[in-house]
């Protein structure tokens, strides 16, 4: 008698470690999936904003450059995403900084700036979900049980987002 | 925006995090911003609570490293933090030291959404931390922007919940520094300023005694404002008799009178020893125009921009400081310099920017749903009846257990 209740006991504490750790992994999904938008989101705005100051710079060659890097940026697919913008942070790099000379050419630089920052924000977060995740997913129990599904390994998103 | 604040700690007791809780609120709705901040109250019917407190229940005092915390915690507090989300409708939770057992982590068991965390504390040795780390690992993985006011707070987040921070500064009000008038009863005589805790030996304030009579040999005539708490009596021993003259001793200011003190020197001094996370009262006296002189310390060459906004020197040398204090202070081109690269260099601090360095972190995690009570938390639990809290039930239960006992 003893011996069975030991067992159900067991038996429903396991049931509750499985269903808790699958939920959590169900939240961290859930975040990753947010980041991600996020981060994808801020991107776009950094490359919009980096071909609206391309227009204003003086020296057409680097304007040139600029541009071509931020239109890469903008539609290239999604395995080839990091090396992109990478490459764009590159060419802000060598871009800038630049002088503008009217209102349009400042706002667009602020609007770059801004654009820049949020890059900045939306990476590291994105980031830490994706380690977060990540460290539940490669433990032994979660990995052999399977707990977390078909989704896909979350990755991180290593880019140099200091140019601005 | 609609923004929903958590504060841990008790709104009514002075304290670092409330003080941050309260700018930050006042100006977020500045700049056009709805805000709740739900927090413990000790004396909810107070009339100088702002109307945007919403009370969590009153404080149980619990003893938490190494002082006294007063924390909320139980099945009633629960129930109106789920109560306060649930009617909030925010579009970010925006929760303070989430990792004491306070309100603002129960807000992150019972919330689920853009939740923005921010850590105040630079000791490496949260307890909650070391015993429960695991346990709180779950609420703070649901966090997705986290915010550190320093450095060393920073720190504290990488190595006990692994990921990164975001820094973010603590803000300081510069409008309230700049253009301080002198405390009345001033003259001309070259003045040097220190403030703070006058006993406590990381502030430093033997090195700066150490090292008067050495400055008296450079500037004849200088003078020594001294204000903080602490035994004045004791530290007017620990001068030469033959200086005690030239030290003032004002003992403990109030923060309306900061910004006057500041303005009494020519130069503000900073002997710290150790352990500064941040330097907010560098910025202050940079924010009043007197040009600082520091202790050679992380946090201070960030504030003083590496030398660029002030002067550093080694730390614990009193012959430094003498040398640095005395060159200074008999060069006012010098002075002016720094006073203007000091005004310049607080605007980083000021709450103006920081608030919207903080919402820059709200846009960018409020990009999906709003927030909202997480489902596994929402029928499980009670509704929070108006008049009782968990302070409340646990002295009534305590009192009617003693009286039973006393009948027996």
């Amino acid at each position: 008698m003893t011996t069975r209740l030991w067992i159900v006991g067991i038996a429903f504490l396991v049931g509750v470690y499985l269903s808790w750790t699958a939920g959590r992994l169900d939240r961290l999904h859930a975040r990753v999936d947010a980041s991600s938008a996020a981060l994808d989101a801020q991107l776009v705005r950094r490359a919009a904003a980096a071909r609206a100051v391309a227009a204003h710079l003086d020296d057409p060659q680097s304007g040139h450059a600029l541009d071509e890097a931020a239109t890469a940026a903008l539609e290239g697919t999604a395995d080839r995403r990091e090396m992109l913008e990478n490459d764009l942070s590159r060419a802000l790099k060598a871009a800038l900084p630049v002088l503008v000379h009217d209102a349009a050419g400042e706002s667009a630089l602020a609007e770059l700036e801004t654009a820049s920052t949020r890059v900045g924000l939306a990476r590291s977060f994105h980031n830490a979900a994706v380690k977060d995740t990540r460290a539940i997913r490669f433990r032994r129990i979660p990995r052999a049980l399977r707990l977390a599904g078909r989704r896909e390994m979350p990755q991180f998103f290593e880019i140099d987002d200091t140019a601005v | 925006m609609r923004i929903g604040i958590a504060c841990p700690y008790t709104w009514d007791v002075p304290g670092g995090v409330q003080a941050h809780v309260r700018d930050l609120a006042d100006s977020l709705l500045a700049l056009g911003h709805e805000v709740s901040v739900l927090s413990p109250v000790d004396e909810p019917d107070r009339a100088d609570l702002p109307s945007y407190v919403v009370p969590a229940g009153r404080a149980v005092p619990v003893p938490y490293n190494g002082s006294v915390a007063r924390l909320v915690f139980g099945p009633l507090s629960l129930a109106r933090t789920r109560r306060w989300l649930r009617e909030g409708g925010f579009d970010v939770l925006h929760v303070h030291e989430p990792t004491v057992p306070s309100v603002s982590m129960m807000a992150c068991f019972a919330a689920s959404g853009p939740i923005v965390a921010t850590f105040h504390t630079a000791t490496a040795r949260s307890r909650a931390l070391q015993v429960f780390g695991t346990a709180l690992q779950p609420a703070l993985e649901k966090v997705i922007g986290r915010i550190a006011v320093s450095p060393a707070a920073r720190r504290v987040v990488v190595e006990h919940l692994g990921g990164d921070a975001v820094l973010i500064p603590n803000g300081v009000d510069v409008a309230r520094f700049t253009g301080a008038q002198p405390l009345p009863g001033r003259d001309d005589r070259p003045t040097v300023v220190f403030l703070g805790r006058i006993d406590e030996q990381r502030k430093g304030l033997a090195v700066l005694l150490e090292a008067l009579p050495e400055l008296v040999s450079l500037v004849p005539d200088v003078r020594l404002l001294v204000a903080g708490p602490g035994d004045v009596d004791e530290v007017r021993e620990a001068v030469p008799p033959s200086l005690r003259a030239r030290v003032e001793l004002l003992g403990l200011v109030s923060e309306q009178d900061k910004p006057r003190v500041f303005a009494s020197g020519d130069v503000y001094c900073a002997p710290n020893t150790h352990g500064e996370s941040f330097g907010i009262v560098l910025v202050e006296a940079m924010a009043t125009g007197t040009p600082v002189v520091a202790s050679d310390l992380e946090a201070f060459r960030r504030v003083l921009e590496d030398g660029r906004a002030g002067v550093l020197v080694p730390v614990r040398d009193p012959g430094a400081l003498a040398a640095g204090l005395g060159a200074l202070l008999q060069d006012p081109e010098r002075r002016a310099r720094l006073a203007q690269a000091g005004r310049a260099a607080v605007r980083t601090y000021d709450w103006s920017t920081v608030t919207r360095q903080v919402v820059e972190v709200y846009e960018t995690v409020a990009v999906a749903a709003p927030v909202a009570v997480d489902a596994s938390l929402e029928a499980a639990l009670p509704e929070g009846d108006e008049d009782v809290d968990d302070a409340g039930r646990l002295m009534t239960t305590l009192r009617r257990w003693t009286t039973e006992r006393v009948r027996r």
